[in-house]
């Protein structure tokens, strides 16, 4: 028995020394690198300041309090701006930057005309030729929980703040080997007594339940806890441990974000550095240690002020202050910022994208643990100019139909014309919300959206088709085997009989489009739209040249990216540049293009979907944005006005809009009534340029007479600018002087193997 | 007097220089050497940036080059001499798909600049060899010395 009871004993011992020495490998194991994982951090794209850059002083100050800049220069204090007459005084924050580091610049702007006119270097008055704005960060992507921290180190800590910690938390730190013995036996008693297992911990074993353990409260727990504590002690200087507890501490919640270590919190709640605390500051931050929730000052200020108040009493008692110090302080308000929350981002549709892109070249855990700096493509005018259209217009026709239908939803994106950077991206009127993401994910049937793919397929026939060949749009029933018939109908029912082809685009007539469609080959039109970009499978049916297709947002986007730029796919980027955390160069994600149309039959399909905003079916537009701008749009409605879509462009943005519901029952909204209302309040505060694509060598203007279809002639009143392949124009010329004669049948004279068809051989 | 034949004489030394420096017709220039001999922009910031991208190219720094072109075209996306700056560093680092496209796209904003559009047939005939389409590349020189005779 004796014998039994002496190997038990063994065995017991044997199994904790074991287990010691597992304890000890992983504390030596996991705290030696002290590897904190951290999150991406991603920017948007800098403001760019220039002579001639497009920006009014309202934008620029707009973007200033973005990035929050306070008003009032103090030397050569970064952050700082100051409004003065015709122009903005400011000192830029230092950044590094992917090309390279920019310092503290002290720079007077001077504006004209609603232009950047001039740019001084106050620190040598020299002018400038090009600066650039630190990048406002719009969030991160967060290691597991969401975690978030500034990592710092133990001598940017305040004098201050550490004593307090010492004073609240652990008085004996210097002193103790990791527990504190009267702490041990008063957890031991309480435990004993039934009140539970709690208290007694210090600092040493607080950062070991954060750092390694879980947060349950068992006596085994609490057993293991200890004995890494008194590992931890073995082997760490007690200024290494505190460091590491000054950076993993928990002290709040951002919405889903979690604000660790004191580095994060003295940005988060007083938007400055750890160093620049004052000494009621890093009271109050001390005092929240305890309870981060309990001791929120944004949603307790009394309770966070009166714990405040305690820990600056504490300090006194200990005489880590003098009574007068803790009276100054404790007469101080709270000074938090008031910041609204923003989570892991204030944008996570964009956000969404971007991590989405990323990851075909990173692994997810080191975009979670690296700390790389991502700049974006995001344009935080654009994208506050795309949410708001979107909340604000689906707001205003949900109040139109007073019918108890529920909230619409609706999506939006925002490109560069000539990059396809991506500047904006609303997935839903929810623009914080974190989840179904409308813009990448809603596949919607887009109908008559991939009307300009057929129309360039044909324009891409010039001995064909032109802007002026009568189309019919009679009725038309199209017979495959092994489908039913297909008999489209217009939006209105009726028939228009025989109409110019740019006509029928800009009415964005069904018949008319199909009868073109199916006359030209479906494979060829389909052809076309993969050309464009759709890399989405599409049925090859007749149906689809009418839009029977599910894509998304994005997906229609990368498809109008190409018409947008003169026929060259260019694929569309969220992201410029990736850095590693100390700032080297990682990657960079370049500018490519890739011609994959004729510029001559774009720039003709571009010219009717001019139309299509000029006296189409996309004329209301004209209520958002002046006709001057040019733009190319065309309209989306789908069966039983289900979708309500509009793409479209200016010189210098492309856009397109959805409006709909999740569940696809009929929004009872046309392309024009729905979503081109989006479009338009979105566009009206970004677009400067207006849509003038080059004229290719081999497209000519010609000068048509709209009614006869033929060259316009003496006394034809509204003749109209038309291009035209050359040697493509209708020769005959229209008299209208005389009374019309009925519209050819065909061109005149089909020229026999044009000089630009030689071109092209 | 002296002074008066002493500008007389400065006079003849200056013409006779103008002389000896105009009959030597210099080499003739390609449309490449033409080009990059006229300025990229009235804007001074896109000047600084193509400069900066010369600079890079010849230091071999080709990704910064890249960067700085791409910051000017975001400034001056219709700039058809920064679309072909890209092109003739596409070039330079071997990717002839994207210089010929580049080029293309250059050409489109070209207009009547036929100097420019001559350079960017030179690209696209030198991708197209590098791709091994000798066809197409002497078809391209064929155009660009069509556009400059």
């Amino acid at each position: 028995m004796k014998r039994f009871l002496r190997v038990a004993l063994l065995i017991a011992l044997l199994a904790a020394a074991l287990f010691a020495l597992y304890l000890d490998w992983r504390v030596t194991d996991e705290f030696t690198g002290r590897r904190w994982a951290l999150p991406a951090r991603v920017y948007a794209r800098p403001l760019e300041l220039f002579p001639g850059a497009a920006l009014t002083p309202p934008q620029l100050v707009q973007e200033l309090e973005l990035l929050g800049y306070k008003r009032g220069i103090e030397g050569m204090e970064p952050g700082r701006f100051e409004p003065r007459a015709g122009g903005v005084d400011l000192v830029t924050r230092p950044f590094a930057f992917w090309d390279g580091a920019q310092p503290a610049l002290a720079l007077r702007l001077e504006f004209r005309d609603d232009r950047l006119d001039a740019l001084w270097d106050q620190g040598n008055y020299t002018e400038l030729k090009l600066a650039r704005l630190d990048p406002l960060p719009i969030g991160g992507i967060y290691p597991a929980h969401n975690e978030d921290r500034v990592l710092v180190k133990l001598d940017e800590a305040p004098r201050e703040l550490v004593s307090a910690l010492l004073a609240m938390e652990d008085r004996q730190f210097y002193s103790h080997i990791g527990v504190d013995p009267r702490g041990v036996a008063r957890a031991a008693l309480s435990t004993l007594t039934g009140r539970g297992v709690q208290g007694g911990s210090t600092l040493t074993q607080q950062l070991v339940k954060n750092y390694f353990l879980t947060p349950e409260r068992t006596l085994r727990r609490k057993a293991t806890e200890m004995l890494m504590a008194l590992l931890l002690e073995l082997h760490y200087a007690k200024d290494e441990i505190l460091e590491a507890y000054l950076n993993e501490i928990y002290l709040g919640q951002d919405r889903n974000r979690a604000i660790h270590g004191f580095g994060l919190a003295a940005h988060y709640y007083f938007d400055k550095p750890l160093n620049r605390l004052t000494l009621a500051d890093s009271a109050l931050l001390v005092g929240m240690v305890k309870g981060p929730a309990l001791y929120d000052p944004h949603r307790h200020p009394q309770r966070a002020l009166e714990r405040r108040n305690l820990v600056l009493s504490e300090m006194r008692g200990l005489g880590y202050i003098t009574p007068e110090q803790a009276l100054r302080a404790k007469a101080e308000p709270l000074g938090v910022v008031a910041k609204p929350g923003i989570g892991t981002s204030p944008h996570p549709a964009f956000l969404e994208l971007v991590r989405r892109q990323l990851r075909q070249d990173y692994d997810e855990d080191d975009l979670r643990s690296e700390g790389l700096k991502i700049f974006t493509t995001l344009d935080p005018h654009a994208q506050r100019a795309a949410e708001r259209a979107l909340t604000n217009r689906l707001a205003i026709l949900d109040r139109a139909r007073k019918d108890g239908q529920p909230p619409l939803e609706g999506a939006a994106v925002v490109t560069s014309t000539a990059t396809g950077e991506v500047q904006a991206l609303v997935g839903g009127r929810d623009v914080r919300y974190q989840g179904f993401n409308r813009a990448l994910d809603a596949q919607r049937p887009v109908g008559s959206l991939l009307k300009p793919a057929v129309y360039l397929a044909a324009l891409s026939r010039p001995q064909q088709y032109t802007l002026v060949t009568p189309l019919s749009d009679e009725r038309f029933v199209w017979k495959s085997r092994g489908a039913p018939d297909w008999e489209p109908q217009n939006y209105d029912r009726k028939y228009h009989g025989r109409v110019p082809l740019r006509t029928a685009l800009a009415e964005s007539y069904n018949v008319a489009t199909a009868r073109l469609g199916t006359e030209l080959g479906i494979p060829k039109v389909l052809e076309t739209m993969h050309r464009l970009g759709i890399e989405h499978e599409l049925p090859p049916y007749a149906a689809t040249l009418l839009g029977a297709v599910d894509l998304t947002p994005f997906e229609v986007t990368q498809m109008y990216q190409t018409l947008a730029s003169g026929g060259f796919r260019t694929p569309l980027r969220a992201i410029r540049e990736v850095l590693t955390a100390d700032g080297q160069p990682l990657k960079r994600y370049g500018l490519s293009v890739e011609q994959v149309v004729e510029p001559a039959p774009v720039y003709l399909v571009t010219a009717a979907m001019q139309d299509v905003v000029r006296e189409g079916t996309a004329r209301g537009l004209t209520a958002f944005l002046s006709p001057t701008l040019n733009i190319a749009g065309k309209t989306g409605t789908t069966d039983e006005l289900r979708d309500s879509w509009f793409a479209g462009f200016t010189g210098d943005y492309l856009a397109v809009a959805w409006v709909g519901y999740d569940d696809n029952r009929p929004s009872r909204l046309t392309g024009a009534s729905g979503a081109m209302t989006v479009w338009g309040e979105l566009m009206a505060p970004i677009a400067r340029e207006p849509l003038v694509p080059p004229l290719p060598e081999n497209v000519e203007q010609v000068t048509i007479d709209p009614r006869s279809g033929l060259r316009a002639g003496f006394g034809c009143d509204g003749a109209v600018e038309l291009p035209f392949l050359a040697g493509t124009a209708p020769v005959a010329v229209s008299d209208c002087a005389a009374p019309p004669p009925p519209a050819p049948e065909k061109k005149e004279k089909p020229p026999a193997k044009s000089w630009w068809q030689r071109l092209f051989e | 007097m002296r002074r008066f034949s002493l500008s007389i004489l400065f006079l003849l030394a200056a013409f006779a220089a103008g002389c000896a420096a105009l009959p030597p017709a210099p080499a003739p220039k390609t449309p490449e050497e033409k080009v990059a001999s006229t300025p990229v922009s009235s804007s001074g910031a896109v000047v600084a940036l193509a400069d900066s991208a010369r600079t890079d190219v010849a230091a071999g720094n080709y990704a910064s080059a890249s960067a700085a072109l791409e910051r000017a075209l975001r400034i001056e996306p219709r700039n058809a001499r920064l679309w072909h700056e890209l092109a003739q560093l596409k070039l330079k680092q071997g990717d002839a798909s994207q210089a010929a496209n580049m080029a293309a796209r250059s050409n489109s904003w070209a207009g009547a600049d036929k100097v420019l559009r001559a350079a960017n047939w030179r690209v696209i005939g030198e991708a197209k060899r590098a791709l091994g389409d000798e066809t197409g590349a002497n078809a391209a020189f064929d155009k660009a010395d069509k556009l400059i005779r």
